[in-house]
């Protein structure tokens, strides 16, 4: 038994000393959000097949697994992924405590620099801000909404882009369509996000980002029951068809491409390229090119964007694309500032843009 | 004043009523379940991880079968099962029942966590497996008001009321029910008078696991079609607060359980209103009313309510 035991510990200290190994550890959220989470891995597995890197992840049921899930995946692995506003304090703690590991964190930064910590986080407002001009140009009530996880950083971040680009859409246009922001305090109760969809509906909503996990399980849900109430599809086309006549309800997805959950009640989706970020600090780790602190990614550095809308384009009208495609270029030229604050979104102006066309 | 308006508007809103209704169904299932268990004597507080195995169960099944119906069966038989766990470690073994509770809460967190990956191929949450569709009813949704709110609903809101109703009629008008309620009180009298202690305390108990089932198997395949992991929600919590308000009886129970659907409702409309402008940090008070009526109206009542004497002591035969 004792050999057993020996060798088995003898074989750990092998992989250790000669495999590069990454881990990422999920926040509560965990995989299978279909939208965060899974990007992320999908980045780290992306990175880590090229490379031939060994890669495992391990997920999170409370707060309180944050610290021993790090610590235990810093002793394991190489690098270590934490993902998740919600790790931020669990996430420094520890990687004070292993200075020879390299640690990357998603979606949050506190500013403490460590020379074996990188962090990544987003201009959300970027994304949900194209999201937000294509909802207040395809409304028909003249209201639209968005619903929020749990009011953390990122979330917040995402409200205000999005009700920048509503307050964008207006003032360009001289309409007075209303955004509205509520919570479900919640990231994992689809129940919930399907009562607050009918009551939103009900109040004369009728397009709906979602910025909440799982709970957007409840949005889809609700918006496909609204539509098929309203017509009678049977098929995509149909359905389609109809929308396009008379218009009808819509959400609008987070983080990555949402269409394919709901074909035709999905509009858009917000991008938020976390693949992108993970790819990004699997390489620099391996390679050796490792620069500590944080990067910010934005519609610029290609991290935040909009959907490519594979089922509804058809129903956008044409100069709304096109003048999103401009709002884009404009931003990337850092000609036009997206609001990531509360005082910032009430002191946004957007100055006179003549879209040349 | 505008808060006021806005406050009448949503009293006056067909569309409050429903959601008081479809947010209360869950926790009427749940707090029944409860009743059952707690007018026996054992304490139940497994009830939020057999609606979580109850919603994963009938998604699995409706999933392979195709069939909302049979998920919807065999979320009860799991919920039975689990539920059988607790009756055993409690009645049988006389373990401590709110410990044995918890520790069913984080078997079902387990259980189902682990199991999505290999059944469903993923973690976290799965894909649209069909739920049952709403019912409409033809008369009574053509009328006004009421039609609005009651016409055209899911099935499960109409079968927890029939569940409360079964419910107190075999409560308080059955022998079974007066044996159930005595066996509560007091275990040794009932004994005495040959009545089967433990058979009465694992048909109780059994029974929350059937209510429970179902609370689950709507929270899934009864409204959104999905599992996620964890979508239970602390609603569970919430069904033992609506019983023990309930004052440990049937009607009560749900009519503590559609007070708390109707302050959940009423935060979502208040967040939609647009008549009212609340700032985004203000918004999450919204969702602790509930919690906050909880401990208020607990705090407040529970010197006047009758909790059975024997609930949460195990029942030893003296030999």
């Amino acid at each position: 038994m004792k050999k057993v035991v020996f060798f088995f510990l003898l074989s750990i200290l092998f992989a250790s000393v000669f495999g590069f190994k990454v881990i990422m550890v999920t926040d509560i959220g965990g995989l299978g959000d279909g939208s965060f989470m899974d990007g992320t891995w999908s980045g780290i597995v992306k990175a880590c097949r090229e490379l031939g890197i060994e890669y495992d992840v391990i997920q999170s049921k409370e707060q309180s697994d944050y610290i021993p899930n790090l610590s235990k995946a810093a002793e394991l692995a190489d690098v270590v992924f934490a993902v998740g506003f919600l790790m931020s304090d669990a996430f420094y703690k520890v990687a004070e405590q292993y200075p020879g590991t390299y640690f990357v964190g998603i979606d949050f930064n506190n500013g403490q620099n460590l020379p074996n910590v990188m962090t990544f986080t987003f201009k959300e407002q970027e994304g949900s801000f194209l999201t937000g001009y294509l909802a207040a140009g395809m409304t028909k009530t003249g209201k639209v909404a968005i619903i929020g996880g749990i009011p953390i950083p990122p979330v917040q971040r995402y409200a205000i882009g999005f009700l920048a680009g509503v307050k964008a859409y207006n003032k360009l246009h001289g309409t007075n369509v209303e955004g509205k922001l509520v919570y479900a305090n919640s990231f994992v109760d689809p129940k919930k996000g399907k009562e607050l969809t009918h009551s939103l509906i009900g109040e004369g909503v009728d397009i709906i980002q979602q910025a909440c996990g799982g709970t957007a399980l409840g949005i889809i849900e609700a918006v496909k029951e609204e539509n098929n109430r309203i017509s009678n599809a049977k098929d995509l086309h149909e359905l389609i068809d109809f929308l396009y006549e008379n218009g009808g309800f819509y959400m609008l997805g987070g983080d990555v491409e949402q269409e394919w959950q709901a074909p035709g009640h999905i509009l858009a989706s917000a991008i938020k390229r976390v693949d992108v970020a993970s790819y990004l600090g699997v390489v620099k780790a391996f390679n050796g090119d490792w620069t500590s602190g944080n990067v910010e990614l934005g519609i610029k550095e290609e991290g935040e964007g909009i959907s490519r809308m594979p089922y509804t384009k058809g129903l956008v009208p044409n100069k709304l694309l096109a003048e999103i495609e401009y709002l884009i270029k404009l931003v990337k030229e850092e000609k036009l500032i997206i609001p990531s604050t509360n005082e910032e979104l009430e002191a946004f102006r957007i100055g006179k843009i003549e879209f040349p066309f | 004043m505008r808060v006021l308006e806005a406050i009448f508007l949503v009293f006056i809103n067909p569309l409050f009523y429903k959601i008081t209704l479809t947010a209360a169904t869950p926790l009427i299932f749940a707090s029944l379940g409860g009743v059952y268990s707690e007018i026996t004597g054992v304490v139940n507080i497994a009830l939020e991880g057999i609606m979580l195995l109850g919603a994963f169960t009938s998604v699995v099944f409706t999933w392979l079968t195709g069939n909302v119906w049979i998920g919807v069966f065999m979320a009860v038989v799991s919920g039975v099962a689990l539920a059988w766990f607790h009756a055993w470690g409690s009645i049988k073994w006389a373990g401590n029942q709110v410990v044995l509770g918890t520790a069913l809460i984080l078997i079902a967190q387990g259980i189902t966590g682990f199991l999505m990956e290999p059944i469903f191929g993923k973690p976290g949450q799965t894909d649209f497996v069909g739920k049952v569709e709403e019912l409409r009813i033809p008369g009574l949704a053509d009328i006004p008001f009421l039609g609005k709110i009651i016409g055209e609903t899911s099935p499960f809101v109409y079968m927890a009321f029939a569940a409360v109703a079964f419910s107190w009629w075999l409560i308080y008008k059955t022998k079974l029910g007066l044996r159930m309620r005595s066996v509560g009180e007091n275990p040794e009298a009932a004994d005495t008078l040959g009545i089967n202690v433990y058979g009465i305390r694992y048909f109780g108990v059994l029974m929350s696991g059937v209510w429970a089932g179902l609370a689950g198997a709507y929270l899934s395949v009864g409204e959104v079609g999905h599992f996620r992991e964890l979508m239970s929600g602390g609603r569970g919590f919430i069904a033992l607060a609506a019983m023990i308000l309930g004052n440990y009886n049937p009607v009560g129970a749900m009519l503590a359980s559609l007070l708390f659907g109707a302050s959940s409702a009423f935060a979502n409309q208040m967040q939609s209103s647009s008549l009212i402008h609340v700032s985004a940090t203000v918004k999450p008070l919204f969702d602790m009313i509930p919690f906050i009526l909880t401990i208020i109206v607990v705090a407040g009542f529970v010197g006047k309510s009758h909790v059975p004497k024997a609930d949460g002591v195990p029942y030893e035969k003296e030999a």
